[in-house]
Parts: C-alpha cells; sequence; structure tokens
C-alpha cells in the first residue's frame, strides 16, 4: 500500500476498511492507484480492447437488426461490408459528437486486416478461419448481452418496456414480417409465441449492448491517442477523460430497429426515451463488472452448500472480482476476450508482458489482471460520474455534502468487501 | 400573472432551460392548465453539467424531454406543503427526493435559489443544479 | 568387458578434474554417463540368457585374505546395472538445486554410478563389501553439502545407520569366508554344506541385519525419511533408486543364494517382516503431509514386496522381486524427480499448500500430469511397469505364503489412497492466484521426466522385454533353493513334519518345466 493520503476535506478520516481508497476518490482519484505502470498498462489495454470492441457492436448491431429471428444463423459473425462501414456516431467526419478525432466513421483498419488474416496470416479462406476460431471471438460479447438479459432489473426502464403491450405489439408485426411466407415458423410462432417473444427481447438486448459499445469504442481509441501524444500524465487524467465520455454519451438514444426487407421495424422506438446511461451503461456495469454468473468450466460450485447466493443481485462474479488463473480454458468468456485482446496489444504493453511471469506463455493471465486493473478504472469514473451526477462536487463547501459523497462512497466499496474482490490486489504492483 | 413559460423567458437566467423546453417541444404542454410544480435550473446549473451533455441531449428530443419531464411535478407544492413530504413523483416517473426544514431547501443535490415564484398554472422553485434520475 | 563399467566412470572423473571450465562438468558427466549406459546395454543385448554368470573376470588381488578382484554379471545384476546408468544420467540433468562446485558434485555422481556398479558385478564378498563401504562416501558428501536445511543431522544419522549395516555385512561375510574349510571369499567356492545349521543362521541374520538396514525394512528403516526429504532429488533419486536396490540386492544374491538351507527357515519371518513393511509404508504415507516424505514412505512400503517375493523363492515371485526393483527404481525416481520439481519451482512440499498445479497457464500442466502417471504406476494401475512387476511378484508369492500376499495386496490399495491424496491435493483444486507465480518447467526438466515416464509405459505395456533379461538367473535361483527344499525335505521326512506341499509344488514345477 502506497503512503496514506490525509482526507482533503474537513471531514475526518473515514473508518471504512478501504479508508485509503475513500480518501483517494475523495480526492477525484481512481480505485486503482495513480502509478505510471498502471496508467500504462489501462490504455494499452483499453487500445487493444478497443479493436475487437468495434467489432462487436457492429456484429451485435447486425444480428440484431439483420439476422434478428433466423433459426439457423450459421453467418451471423461474418460482417457484411455495410456493417464494417457503418459510421460511428461518435467519430469520423459525420460523427454526432467527435469523441475519437484522428479516427474514421468505419472499421478499425488493424481489425479490418485482422478479419482479412487473422492469425494465421496464411490467405487461407475465411470460413476456416471462423472455424479454427482465428477470428474475434462474438460469443464473448453474447455472453455479456445474456448477462444483460438474464439479471434484469438493474435500473432503467428497458426492462420494465419489454414486457409492456405496446413492445410486444411492436414484436408481433416484426415477427410476422420476418417468417411472411414461411409456414412453419409461423405455425410455430402461433403454438409458442411466448419464446418468439423471449427471442425478440435477446435482440433488443443485442442492440442494447451493440449501441453501448459504439461509444465505448471511440472513446478508448481516443484515450490511446491521447497517451501517445503525452496528454495524459496520471491515472486520474484517463478516469476523467472517461467521467466526460459518460455524459456526453448519457442522452444518446437507445433503441431496437429491425430491417426486413428494407423496411425499417421499430421494436424499439426512439421515441421512448431510453437514454445510453440508464439503459444500457448502468445495467451493463451492473450486470457485467459486479454480477455475470459463474462459467462453465472454471469451477463447480454447489448451491446447496450456499456457494452460489440466493439472490441474483448478490451475484459475484464478474471481472472486479474474477480470479483470472482458471483462464485459459478454452471456450469460456473471459478467455476469448482475453484472446481477442491478445492480437492488438501495443508494443509498449507487449513487451511489458514479456519482462514478467511466464512471458509469452501466460501472457493471457496478464492481459486478464491488466484488464482488471483498467475495468476497476472504469468503474471508479462510473462511480465519480454517479457521484458528479447526483450528489455534490468533491469541493463542495458544505460538509453535510461531503459527508453525503463520503457515504455514496463508502457505500459503493461495501461491494468490494466480499473475500473475492480483487480491489485489494489491484493496489499492488505485484498482482499480475 | 404570467404562467410558467412567459416567467422563465421573461428571466435571463434561465436562457438554456427555456431554449431547451423549445428544443423538446414542451412549450405547449407548461402553457396548459396544470398545475404543475418546476424545478427550474438556472443557466449556471446547465453550466455545471460536463461538456457535451447538453449537446447529446439537443440532438435527441425525447432523451431531452424526459431530463426535463424529471424537474416537473403534477400539482402545485409550495414550501410549505413540501415541509411535509420527504419525496414528489416528477412526471418523468421517477422520484425526487426533497429535504425542506426549517433552513434550506434542498430538491435532491441542487438548492434551492429561490422558492415559491407563482405563475396561473403552477409554481417555480429555482434550483442550482440539474438534477438527474438515478 | 565389466571392468570398463567402472573405468568410464572414472576416466570421467578424471576429465572432469583436468578441464579449464568447471561449467562444463555436467555435458562431460553425462557424456561419460552415457557411454556406461550404452556399454551396459550392448552386454545385455549380447547376453545369453543362459542364466549363469557371464564375462567374468578374475584378478587375484591380495591372495593371504581371499580378496580377488572377480567380476561378472548375470540377469540378477545385469538390469540392476542398466539400470543405475540410466538413473545416473537422470540425476546428472536433475538440478533441483542450483549447483555450486560442479566439478566435486559431478565427480560424486560418478563415483557413485561405478561404485554401485562394481557392487552389482563383484562376485568376490570382499570386493562387494568395499564397494558397499566405498558408496558411503559420495552419498555422505551429497547428502550433507547439498542437502536441506537439516543436511547436517541427516547426513550423521545416513552415515551411521549405513556404516552399521556395511559392520555388519563385513562380520557376515568374515563368517561366511572362514566357516568353510579353506578360507575363501569368491562366491563360486563358497561351499556352506558342512556348516551347522545354527552358524548359517546366525550368519544370514547378520546379513538380514545389514541389508534390512540398507532397504531399508521396517523397523531398520528410521534414518530414511529424514535422509529422503533433506538429500537433494538428485541424491533422492540415486538413494532410493539404485543404492537401496543394494540391500534387495544383497539378500537374494548372499542371502537366498548362499543360505538357501537357513533361507527356507527364516522366510516365513521374512515374509512377515516384508508385509509389515508394506503395510507401515502405506499407512505412514497417508499420514504424511510433506509430499516428498509421502514419497519416501512410500518407498519402504514397495520394498517390502521385494522382500516377499524374496522369501518366497519360487521361479515367478524373484522374477517378480528383480523386476520390482527395476520398476520400482524407475518409478520412485520419477516421483522424487518431480516432487523434486514442484518443490523447486513452488518453494514448497505442503499438502496443505499447494493446489491446483494442473491450472493450465500459471500451474506445472505438464509436471502433475506426469505426477498423476507416476502416481499411477506406482500404485500398480495395469499397463504401466508397477502393475507387471507387482502382479507378478503376488501371482509368485501367493503360493508359498498366502496370507501376506493378501496383505500386501490389500495394502496395494492402501498405496492407490495415498497418491489419490497427494494427486487431488497437488494438482487438482483451485490454484491460489496470490502465490502462483512460479517459474516455468524449463525443457531440459520435462525431458528428463519425459523419458523415465516413455520407459515406464514401455515396460508396462510390454514388460517382457524387461522380464526376458530377468527370468533365466531368477529360474536358476528359484531351482537350486527348490532343490534345496526337496533335499531338505527329503533327509528329515522321518523327523520332520515333511512340508509335502513343496515336493508337490516342486514336481509341479518340473512338469512344467518339462
Amino acid at each position: 500500500m502506497p503512503t496514506l493520503t490525509p482526507p482533503p476535506t474537513k471531514l475526518p478520516p473515514s473508518t471504512h476498511p478501504y479508508a485509503e481508497v475513500i480518501h483517494r476518490l475523495e480526492a477525484g482519484g481512481s480505485m486503482l492507484p495513480d502509478t505510471e505502470e498502471n496508467l500504462m498498462q489501462i490504455i494499452g489495454i483499453y487500445k487493444a480492447y478497443a479493436v475487437p470492441m468495434d467489432f462487436y457492436w457492429r456484429d451485435l448491431l447486425y444480428i440484431a437488426e439483420r439476422v434478428f429471428l433466423n433459426p439457423l444463423p450459421f453467418f451471423k459473425y461474418f460482417l457484411p461490408q455495410d456493417y464494417l462501414d457503418l459510421p460511428n456516431h461518435y467519430a469520423g467526419e459525420s460523427a454526432d459528437y467527435r469523441v475519437w478525432q484522428k479516427g474514421e466513421a468505419s472499421a478499425h483498419p488493424e481489425l479490418l486486416e485482422f478479419i482479412q488474416n487473422g492469425e494465421t496470416k496464411q490467405g487461407i479462406p475465411r470460413l476456416l478461419h471462423h472455424l479454427w476460431h482465428d477470428r474475434i471471438n462474438m460469443e464473448f460479447a453474447e455472453a455479456c448481452m445474456r448477462a444483460m438479459l438474464w439479471h434484469q432489473g438493474m435500473g432503467g426502464q428497458f426492462n420494465d418496456y419489454l414486457e409492456s403491450e405496446e413492445y410486444l405489439a411492436n414484436a408481433d408485426r416484426a415477427i410476422k414480417a420476418y417468417f411472411k411466407g414461411n409456414p412453419l415458423m409461423l405455425g410455430l410462432y402461433k403454438l409458442f409465441p411466448q419464446m418468439f417473444y423471449e427471442k425478440v427481447r435477446e435482440a433488443s438486448y443485442y442492440a442494447n449492448l451493440g449501441l453501448f459499445w459504439e461509444v465505448m469504442a471511440p472513446v478508448f481509441f481516443e484515450m490511446s491517442d491521447r497517451y501517445d501524444a503525452g496528454e495524459f500524465k496520471t491515472v486520474p487524467d484517463a478516469m476523467d477523460f472517461l467521467v466526460n465520455g459518460i455524459f456526453i454519451a448519457a442522452g444518446r438514444p437507445i433503441y431496437h430497429h429491425v430491417y426486413i426487407e428494407d423496411e425499417c421495424y421499430e421494436i424499439i422506438p426512439k421515441s421512448k426515451g431510453f437514454t445510453w446511461l440508464y439503459e444500457a451503461a448502468l445495467p451493463y456495469v451492473e450486470a457485467i463488472f459486479y454480477r455475470t454468473s459463474p462459467f462453465r468450466g472454471t469451477k463447480s460450485y454447489n448451491a446447496q452448500a450456499g456457494q452460489v447466493p440466493d439472490e441474483q443481485k448478490d451475484f459475484h462474479y464478474g471481472i472486479l472480482y474474477a480470479d483470472v488463473s482458471p483462464v485459459g480454458t478454452a471456450g469460456i468468456p473471459p478467455t476469448l476476450l482475453m484472446q481477442d485482446m491478445y492480437h492488438f496489444l501495443p508494443d509498449y504493453l507487449e513487451d511489458y508482458y514479456q519482462q514478467h511471469c511466464r512471458g509469452e506463455e501466460d501472457k493471457l493471465i496478464q492481459i486478464g489482471v491488466t484488464f482488471q486493473r483498467s475495468m476497476y478504472n472504469v468503474t471508479s469514473a462510473v462511480i465519480q460520474a454517479l457521484r458528479t451526477a447526483l450528489l455534490y462536487p468533491l469541493d463542495d463547501p458544505n460538509p453535510e455534502h461531503l459527508l453525503k459523497n463520503r457515504q455514496f462512497f463508502e457505500q459503493q466499496l461495501d461491494r468490494f468487501l466480499r473475500p473475492e474482490a480483487r480491489l485489494p490486489d489491484i493496489q499492488s504492483q505485484d498482482y499480475r | 400573472m404570467p404562467n410558467i413559460v412567459e416567467i422563465a423567458v421573461s428571466n435571463d437566467a434561465f436562457s438554456t432551460l427555456v431554449t431547451a423546453v423549445k428544443v423538446a417541444e414542451l412549450v405547449d404542454a407548461l402553457q396548459s392548465p396544470g398545475p404543475f410544480t418546476v424545478f427550474a435550473p438556472t443557466d449556471d446549473a446547465f453550466a455545471k453539467l460536463p461538456p457535451g451533455t447538453i449537446d447529446t441531449l439537443v440532438q435527441n428530443i425525447p432523451q431531452l424531454q424526459r431530463i426535463l419531464k424529471y424537474h416537473v411535478v403534477a400539482g402545485k407544492y409550495t414550501t410549505e406543503q413540501l415541509r411535509e413530504l420527504e419525496e414528489l413523483t416528477s412526471l418523468e416517473g421517477s422520484p425526487i427526493p426533497i429535504r425542506c426544514q426549517t433552513e434550506g431547501f434542498e430538491v435532491k443535490n441542487a438548492t434551492v435559489l429561490q422558492a415559491d415564484i407563482e405563475a396561473t398554472n403552477g409554481i417555480i422553485h429555482v434550483i442550482d443544479t440539474v438534477i438527474l434520475m438515478g | 568387458m565389466l571392468t570398463t563399467l567402472l573405468l568410464l566412470p572414472l576416466l570421467g572423473v578424471g576429465a572432469i578434474a583436468l578441464i579449464p571450465k568447471p561449467e562444463h562438468s555436467r555435458t562431460i558427466a553425462a557424456g561419460f554417463t552415457v557411454a556406461t549406459f550404452l556399454w551396459s546395454l550392448y552386454l545385455l543385448l549380447q547376453s545369453d540368457l543362459s542364466g549363469a554368470l557371464q564375462w567374468q573376470e578374475y584378478l587375484p588381488w591380495v591372495e593371504p585374505i581371499g580378496l580377488s578382484y572377480n567380476l561378472g554379471v548375470d540377469g540378477l545384476s545385469l538390469p540392476l546395472i542398466v539400470l543405475n546408468g540410466f538413473l545416473t544420467l537422470i540425476a546428472i540433468y536433475t538440478n533441483g538445486l542450483k549447483v555450486e562446485r560442479y566439478r566435486l558434485y559431478f565427480s560424486l555422481l560418478l563415483l557413485i554410478m561405478a561404485g554401485i556398479n562394481g557392487a552389482l558385478m563383484a562376485q568376490n564378498l570382499l570386493l562387494f563389501v568395499i564397494f558397499y563401504e566405498l558408496e558411503l562416501v559420495p552419498f555422505y558428501l551429497l547428502i550433507n553439502i547439498w542437502g536441506g536445511e537439516k543436511r547436517g543431522y541427516a547426513a550423521t544419522k545416513f552415515l551411521l545407520y549405513t556404516a552399521c549395516s556395511g559392520l555388519l555385512v563385513i562380520a557376515g561375510v568374515l563368517g561366511i569366508g572362514f566357516s568353510g574349510g579353506t578360507p575363501t571369499f569368491d562366491l563360486a567356492a563358497i561351499d556352506l554344506q558342512n556348516v551347522g545349521l545354527i552358524a548359517q543362521l546366525i550368519l544370514l541374520t547378520l546379513l538380514l541385519l545389514g541389508f534390512g538396514i540398507k532397504t531399508p525394512l521396517v523397523p531398520l528403516h528410521t534414518w530414511m525419511p529424514d535422509t529422503y526429504i533433506e538429500a537433494s532429488p538428485a541424491t533422492t533419486i540415486l538413494l532410493g533408486g539404485v543404492f537401496a536396490k543394494l540391500g534387495t540386492y544383497g539378500l537374494i544374491r548372499f542371502g537366498l543364494q548362499v543360505f538357501p538351507e537357513a533361507w527356507q527357515l527364516v522366510s516365513p519371518g521374512l515374509a512377515i517382516i516384508g508385509t509389515i513393511s508394506v503395510i507401515y509404508g502405506a499407512m505412514s504415507a497417508i499420514a504424511q503431509r510433506d509430499i516428498k516424505r509421502m514419497v519416501a514412505y512410500s518407498s519402504i512400503g514397495h520394498m517390502g514386496y521385494i522382500l516377499v517375493a524374496a522369501a518366497a523363492g519360487t521361479e515367478l515371485s524373484l522374477l517378480g522381486a528383480v523386476a520390482q526393483m527395476v520398476s520400482h527404481g524407475l518409478v520412485l525416481a520419477l516421483l522424487f524427480f518431480l516432487v523434486g520439481v514442484i518443490e523447486t519451482k513452488t518453494g514448497t512440499r505442503d499438502l496443505d499448500v499447494l493446489n491446483g498445479l494442473l491450472n493450465p497457464v500459471r500451474g506445472l500442466p505438464l509436471t502433475s500430469s506426469l505426477l498423476i502417471l507416476a502416481g499411477m504406476a506406482s500404485a500398480g494401475i495395469p499397463g504401466l511397469i508397477g502393475f507387471a512387476a507387482e502382479f507378478i511378484v503376488f501371482q509368485g508369492s501367493f503360493s508359498t505364503f498366502p496370507i501376506p500376499t493378501l496383505l500386501c495386496i490389500i495394502s496395494s490399495g492402501l498405496t492407490a489412497v495415498y497418491f489419490v491424496i497427494l494427486i487431488n491435493r497437488t494438482c487438482f483444486g483451485k490454484l491460489d492466484y496470490q502465490t502462483a507465480y512460479y517459474p516455468t518447467v524449463s525443457v531440459s526438466e520435462q525431458f528428463t521426466a519425459i523419458a523415465l515416464t516413455i520407459t515406464i509405459v514401455v515396460f508396462g505395456i510390454q514388460p517382457n522385454w524387461l522380464f526376458r533379461w530377468i527370468e533365466p538367473t531368477t529360474n536358476v535361483m528359484a531351482m537350486m533353493s527348490s532343490e534345496f527344499k526337496v533335499q531338505s525335505s527329503k533327509l528329515e521326512i522321518e523327523t520332520l513334519e515333511a512340508p509335502k506341499l513343496m515336493t508337490l509344488d516342486f514336481e509341479a514345477k518340473q512338469t512344467l518345466n518339462g
């Protein structure tokens, strides 16, 4: 642990077990200690994350909008050119708000190169690449989508809307249009309408997550560019940029449009007023960073012995709690993501991994731990953003307001009191 | 006596709010008989939001409407009446916590700068911070 | 022919002493070991499978005291000599510790190989004793210089016990030499026909105690766990893999072969001691929290099988005894090697601390996989060498000692118990992410383990490749010993209750042998 920073306010020191971290948050810092090594790691990993994310959001939208209810979606991971060219709303000339200054609105060049050649770079057909898993692992993105679908009830109005009459009516129109001239599927729809609605809800979450990540990809690219240009000096610089990003995107609409024979069916219209912050970002953080669900193949749990919480809200299998070392088992979502990021590491991070632990051999785990650090920083940004939106400035002269802030921080950090939480570990540079 | 919109338009401190209400096409609604209680953020309050926040909202009317509706409550609540209450339900649907004791009048994380501005179709409380759901 | 097996390692020692750069000692030592090993393999392939001694060499040395340079090998010693070369090579590439003082370290390893080869080849009792005693010096140094924390204590304990063993053996050997008509120590010339049974029993008891300490047998084993724990992995491999085999080799060569009559009398007792060793070893191993200690106790158990088989003295059981010596040497070497790797990488041998080593990225996946295989081999899972040897031991001994054999079979089940405990704790479970920053296992370490594993698997699938070298000799030995059974039973048929079964057994075997 670094030396204790004195609390920056008039309040007495916190008595919370994570008092150190709370004082840092009160001083406008991040849960991740401010060291050059941490900054280098998290920025490097943001860049490596942004490239596959550029694919995730495009493909998520493609599946939500075009593949939709295809019962045999063999080629849902093969993005057509127009989705690779789909202009990002936060990058390029046509952007609504240009977060990523240098980037184009279409897919990132490293991504395009990877889709073309894969890791093998042998010029073998794309189908073989795909089957060899030499590709972006969309399964990870789908696992995230499923976690959001499954957990539900994490704030916002999105989930309630999925149960409303209006939504079902919209879904019904789309289902009928999609299976027009397909008596088999229409018959099945007649027999099992709920199953079809559930699939449409799933598609809506595809859209939700796609729209969420459409924002994050350019944010991360821009952070990497700024770091390379020497604009970020500290971890809080990086966090503040994220906080700003959250506010910029907060009001962007979350919707679900389906295109059937070039006609647009608005299953969740923009006019519902669903916003990026309330209906996508906050549920995402809750579902992915904190909760998710135990990954098959990593550990056995005995539910009867209370090893799995009774309440879904108490689930703690997200990246903030994850034990990264079982990673390496093929097919589990975290490994898939590590594998995706593995292809796009910046040189400085590549060198860094070679110098530590087992170098190339356990790079995936090192990536995982770095990713954990970086997501603690993102979570810090969310906590600071919520504090900005719902509470008081850090330099508020009113001690009562400062106390409210502190209570909020303590409440947030209470979630990391579980023994599984990695917050104590990331305080040290030795956790790799 | 002027209505809520007229009061806002006549006051220079509300120029951002007025623009937003116009963009969000809520002018007619706020001119209707109501009555409403409006928590009106000043220009300074909007300026406190991180850069870019308003830009995105202005481009997306339904989302802007939602934020603005969070500042409006059906019914007319004076300071006196609010002393009895802990919470109001906004037109947006989310609750607004109120702390209105003898000293100080706070709406969520905003402080009321000027309370009880009467209008024909309701009442306005001027606040120093844009309040957000959650 | 045979002197080469002594000369090559000694030349190696000379070469190590002369080379300018001590860092090259390992390569030199390995080179000479490989040469010795290949030569022993060549001898094995050239042997005539008659079961008799071959390539005898005889040089009178100190004639007045009956010491001669008399070498010879048969199916009992030759497989052990090959094993010795192989395990020495393994030991040379086992660097469970950062080797300092290269020259001394590798010279000692070569000296040990030469000494053990000498003891296995000696056909003169005094010559055997010389080699047998000479071994102690390099082992003492290896334990005392490159051992663990309590190496001083362990080395002294080792020296005291094994020196006692040596003294008892010397006493026995001198007794044998002087009890015949003319004093002689050449094995072939020894004839105890005219020595009284009581005198034979006394001499045999001396040898049994002496070799029993070395093997070690319960209750003479107390030096062994401490020594095995404190010695470096390389030393332990040589100690457990070949050095301890001199004990059982001595029992068969100088007990069973020299005292066939007295052996018949003590064999039921030996079988019981063997069985007790087996059960005691397994039970103690179950109770251990230290994986190396666990393997050490397992060794006591497995040496017990050899004693039971040697006591039974049937064709099959003797074959089993020798096969078990080889098998145990290989399996124990692999186990100690892997335990050594685990200790160097993780810094602990504590069962309660180790966990999840099978983790593919941060654990020691190959090492722990091989540990599982070695545990299976040790527990006698079919398809691995341990099964082949143990099965033959059981089958061969059952007719003579049914109850001890059954008890041994049951406790081979206990072997599985402690290996399941060992494997379950160390290999399975969740790797502790807070401590699991282990260095990688180097290619040479993996290569060594894989070489041992391949040997274990190949002989497990095709045990005849091992048995065919041993069988002729053990058949001859069993024949001689059972002839004695017949003779003694015929002689004493009136006075003693004739063990009729034995005669029948013999007749049956004669028929079988055609």
